[in-house]
């Protein structure tokens, strides 16, 4: 095997087996953002817009590095808006100019 | 639901900055969420009304079916039969998700345990959401290679002639497992059997424990 | 009168029983995938049929929600068979869903 074919042959999230730490039993309280996050992933599931499996995949797709230091619903928005551009329903530039309208309803830290 | 060595400490990202500014993924969740509403993709009040459907599930729905199908013989045949038709038609648990659901038995020869190496998936119309060390990988990369030591983790030690029986969920299948019923629980109502069904029996890291029991170990 | 034979459409009918032994492909795909890599050319037994045919959810991460129907089964494997040094009791158990696709008779 050449030292990258397993990066791509094995994607990041298939761990079954592979050596790994004790079960710590940790959890947290949900965010507000990570429960409409995952709101609107049945949401768009529901309406067929980003089903199921297409999120997954679009998981997956983010690489070892995103879905390595990316908390679990960081990973499904930002999987979210790749799959609304590629799909053509939304534009980066579109997320860009809403996300400083958004940061402006805040003062600046 | 991809997998992660990481644990996501909030506190490391400063969520929540001095002024009260939401984070950088609070607000691209915002952003989208306000762009498809916007573009009338989504109705305004969908996401309000699916957190409360998010909200209403609990691991006490789970506990109730568990309690009811150690008491009612025949709604135990029923819900091993088509967990999900049994669920939905007796409890009123309707299954948004679309899933299946298939109900594992716990009995003297045979210890389910349920979990998902590929992503998070999870009987979550009957039990709500997971918690994070389902979702981390720790569980799920040695769940389905080492049952034995990571349920030794969660203080489960079983012997060897009882047989671990694992089950990854990959497609539109879900599990909850049916714990066995403790002894010294005879002379218990259902509701007092619901009560001692905790998320983790129904997950199989635990049996089922009274307080009886508890307080003496 | 003789009854004329049903033909059920392709993909209809499920190829394998509860019962049959299989094998699981040794394919590789890269992309998106829900076999995991710990299951490729195990064998084990089936134990269900899933209903009713569903679309293949590999296809369907891409968009694809149509024209792929098949089976799921839920399939049973010994752990001895899928970790060469399992540490466990002998009788241990996994149990997987996985699409017709991916199975052919052992």
């Amino acid at each position: 095997m050449t030292e990258t074919e397993g990066l791509v042959k094995r994607i990041p999230n298939d761990i079954g087996g592979l050596p790994a730490e004790r079960v710590e039993q940790v959890d947290h309280e949900m965010e507000p953002w990570e429960k409409r996050c995952h709101a609107l992933a049945d949401v768009l599931d529901f309406h067929k817009i980003i089903n199921t499996e297409e999120k997954r995949c679009g998981v997956e797709a983010l690489g070892a590095e995103m879905v390595g230091k990316l908390s679990y619903y960081e990973r499904w928005i930002v999987a979210f808006a790749n799959i609304l551009f590629r799909k053509g329903i939304l534009t980066p530039t579109e997320v860009a100019l809403k996300m400083k309208e958004v940061e402006a309803r805040w003062p600046k830290d | 639901m991809s997998g992660a060595d990481h644990h996501h400490d909030h506190h490391d990202h400063a969520e929540i900055g001095a002024s009260g500014r939401p984070g950088y993924y609070d607000m691209l969740e915002t952003a989208v969420r306000e762009l498809l509403v916007e573009k009338k993709l989504i109705g305004p009040d969908e996401i309000r009304r699916q957190i409360e459907v998010l909200d209403s599930r609990t691991p006490a729905l789970g506990a109730k079916v568990v309690a009811r199908a150690w008491v009612d013989r025949d709604f135990r045949a029923r819900l091993l039969a088509d967990g999900r038709a049994a669920c939905e038609r007796e409890f009123g648990i309707t299954f948004y998700d679309d899933t299946e659901l298939i109900v594992l038995e716990n009995t003297e020869k045979v210890h389910n345990l349920i979990v998902c190496t590929l992503c998070s998936c999870y009987p979550r119309p009957v039990l709500g959401l997971p918690p994070d060390w389902y979702k981390l990988k720790p569980y799920r990369a040695r769940a389905v290679s080492e049952p034995r030591a990571v349920l030794a983790e969660f203080g489960t030690i079983l012997p060897d002639d009882v047989e671990v029986r694992v089950s990854d969920s990959t497609a539109v299948v879900r599990y909850l497992v049916l714990p066995m019923r403790p002894k010294g629980t005879e002379h218990y109502t259902e509701e007092q059997l619901a009560a001692v069904v905790t998320r983790d029996t129904m997950i199989g890291v635990v049996p089922v424990g009274i307080p009886s029991e508890r307080a003496a170990s | 009168m003789s009854k004329a034979a049903i033909v059920p459409a392709a993909g209809e009918e499920p190829i394998f029983r509860p019962g049959d032994r299989i094998r699981v492909a040794d394919r590789a795909p890269i992309g998106h995938y829900r076999v995991p890599t710990y299951l490729r050319g195990k064998t084990g037994l089936v134990e269900a049929v899933i209903e009713p045919t569903l679309v293949d959810n590999e296809e369907e991460g891409y968009g694809r929600n149509a024209g792929s129907r098949r089976h799921y089964y839920r399939v049973a494997f010994a752990m001895t068979e899928l970790w060469p040094n399992y540490r466990g009791s002998a009788r241990d158990g996994l149990r997987i869903e996985v699409f017709e696709s991916w199975l052919a008779r052992a």
